[in-house]
């Protein structure tokens, strides 16, 4: 039996099986809400899912503890994020209802959550961008690389160097352009 | 091995932790000895940091996307049970209320129909100019209710918009939109002090949407000094960020964005399309650069994304200008933003920018 401490630190570390537990265990109860609150069937395995991604970048910091369970807070991102977006589609303020939640303090508390997790996003886009920007072989070097965690030997064989030292070195020449990309975009 | 390797070799050392602790030391003292080194540093081990963990991120995403489609298939389809609304009937006394907010809402709709036919071909269902209605519902909220009291026929109040305005001088001369004139019987301003003035147009250009304003009192002055911003003669590049101040409201409010296209809606070249969210009421608003140049005015924006906007070149406003006869529109030669920071800026340009009223 796992207690949810240990179930966390297998999911920050992307284990299938911890996902795979969690995602399930609150999947129906959480997909419910948001269809009974007017959304449709992908709608909540969206919002779902990305309540998912915050709690994974939440577990990611060592220093994280949970002051509650699992299922409230993914239950309190899921509606935070589920009426920040119908305040997008009908443009105007909605109100939390009272009622909402489990543990109402929770839904605010999510906020600053949910805040860090958007900025993170736009910031990988951004990093992101710069990638495709960098053009061959770097773009495609580099995500072999820290997207797809081949090893130098795989990607000298796939890019045609000589060896993996030849591969690192080019890999280097990316990491510097990209460096200046990314940095530079950022800066302006 | 050059030092750019180096430096990654070094960082990549650093993020996994596998650097050993003379090396470590080493590495401190070097930074703490050359900033531009520490800089450098810094960055590369935020940039691999980020690429990890986007990579992971992304990996992480997909594998939800996986858990997904698994655990969806092993749930059976739940029929979603939504609640079913108290049905209150339509009272019969309410129905006079109801056939009048009807006749006006299709009144309405018809004025808009003809509105937009009459329009040149940019002003179609995916472009809407920012002009501001400020009466109309309180007017027809009003004949309702009057009507319920007297059953009058409804007349046809005239309308008022709005819009904003921004100084060419000190002396009173402005642009705004052409399509937030047009057809005006007379135009007002209103500047930061709540003081409202007469005003005339003087030149206009129908096509690019800019109309030239000259405030009839001739002693009027919009502040103590001669504007502080000047007017990009150029195009400014894709991506540059630029902001705006206007009056949806009857505050001032301030905007943010970036030059997202070089041209503006269907590639007119007189516009730009920008990234920045603006609403009924900034029409004829300046948007300036970080050096606080005017590189145009917001005309319209695209009313199936939120964020699109679309301005006017700073170039189209002074061929117009130049194009004026009989009138000495003195345009500012210097920039007294480019050196200030933001909330500066927007302090200066506040004074400088006024609220349109139109009447018709």
């Amino acid at each position: 039996m796992h207690t949810e401490e240990q179930l966390l630190t297998e999911l920050a570390a992307g284990k299938r099986s911890a996902t795979e537990l969690i995602y399930r265990q609150h999947y129906n109860t959480i997909t419910k809400w948001i269809k009974g609150n007017n959304g449709s069937e992908d709608d909540a395995s969206d919002i779902y899912q990305e309540a998912m991604v915050v709690l994974y970048e939440k577990a990611q910091n060592e220093d994280f503890r949970l002051t509650c369970k699992i299922g409230t807070y993914l239950f309190a991102i899921s509606k935070n994020l589920w009426y920040k977006k119908i305040e997008q589609y009908q443009k105007m303020p909605v109100r939390l209802p009272d009622s909402a939640g489990q543990d109402d303090r929770m839904d605010w508390a999510a906020d600053g959550d949910i805040s860090a997790h958007r900025e993170r996003e736009a910031y990988y886009t951004q990093l992101n961008a710069a990638l495709d920007k960098l053009g061959e072989p770097c773009s495609s070097l580099l995500k072999a690389f820290y997207h797809k965690d081949k090893s130098m030997q795989d990607i000298a064989a796939d890019f045609g160097y000589t060896n993996s030292e030849n591969a690192k070195t080019q890999k280097y020449k990316c990491l510097t352009r990209l460096r200046k990309l990314f940095f530079g975009a950022q800066a302006k | 091995m050059s030092i750019d390797n180096n430096i990654w070799n070094l960082a990549e050392a650093y993020v996994s932790g596998a650097l050993p602790g003379n090396e470590l030391t080493q590495l401190q003292a070097k930074m703490a000895a050359d900033p531009v080194y520490k800089a450098e540093f810094q960055e590369s081990i935020n940039m691999l940091r980020a690429l990890k963990d986007s990579g992971s991120h992304k990996n992480f995403r997909a594998m939800l996307q996986d858990v997904h489609k698994e655990t969806a298939k092993s749930q059976p389809q739940e029929t979603v049970v939504t609640p079913t609304g108290r049905t209150i009937p339509l009272k019969t006394h309410y129905w006079r209320t109801a056939a009048i907010a009807a006749g006006m809402a299709l009144l309405t709709s018809l004025s808009t129909v003809w509105a937009v036919r009459n329009m040149n071909g940019r002003m179609n269902s995916q472009y809407s100019l920012l002009r501001r209605d400020l009466e109309t519902y309180k007017r027809s909220q009003n004949q309702i209710i009057s009507n319920i009291n007297d059953q009058k026929k409804p007349a046809l109040a005239p309308a008022k918009y709005g819009g904003t305005g921004f100084a060419l001088s000190n002396d009173g001369y402005l642009v705004t939109n052409y399509h937030v004139t047009e057809g005006a019987d007379s135009v007002y301003i209103q500047t930061r002090d709540g003081q409202y003035y007469k005003a005339s147009v003087v030149g206009f250009d129908q096509k690019a949407d800019i109309a030239i304003l000259a405030v009839e009192d001739k002693s009027f002055r919009f502040g103590k000094g001669e504007i502080p911003y000047t007017f990009a003669s150029s195009k400014k590049g894709l991506g540059s960020r630029v902001y705006t101040l206007g009056f949806p409201q009857e505050d001032i409010v301030y905007n943010e964005g970036y030059i997202s296209a070089k041209n503006g809606f269907r590639g007119d070249s007189i516009q730009y399309r920008l990234e920045l969210p603006a609403n009924p009421g900034q029409s004829g608003a300046p948007v300036l650069d970080k050096d606080g140049s005017v590189i145009g005015l917001i005309t319209g924006k695209e009313s199936e994304s939120a964020g699109t906007t679309y301005a006017v070149t700073s170039k189209a406003l002074l061929d117009l200008v130049s194009n004026i006869h009989g009138h000495n529109i003195r345009l500012p030669k210097v920039n007294k933003l480019g050196k200030l920071n933001r909330e500066q800026q927007v302090q200066k340009l506040e004074v400088y920018t006024c609220s349109v009223k139109v009447y018709k």
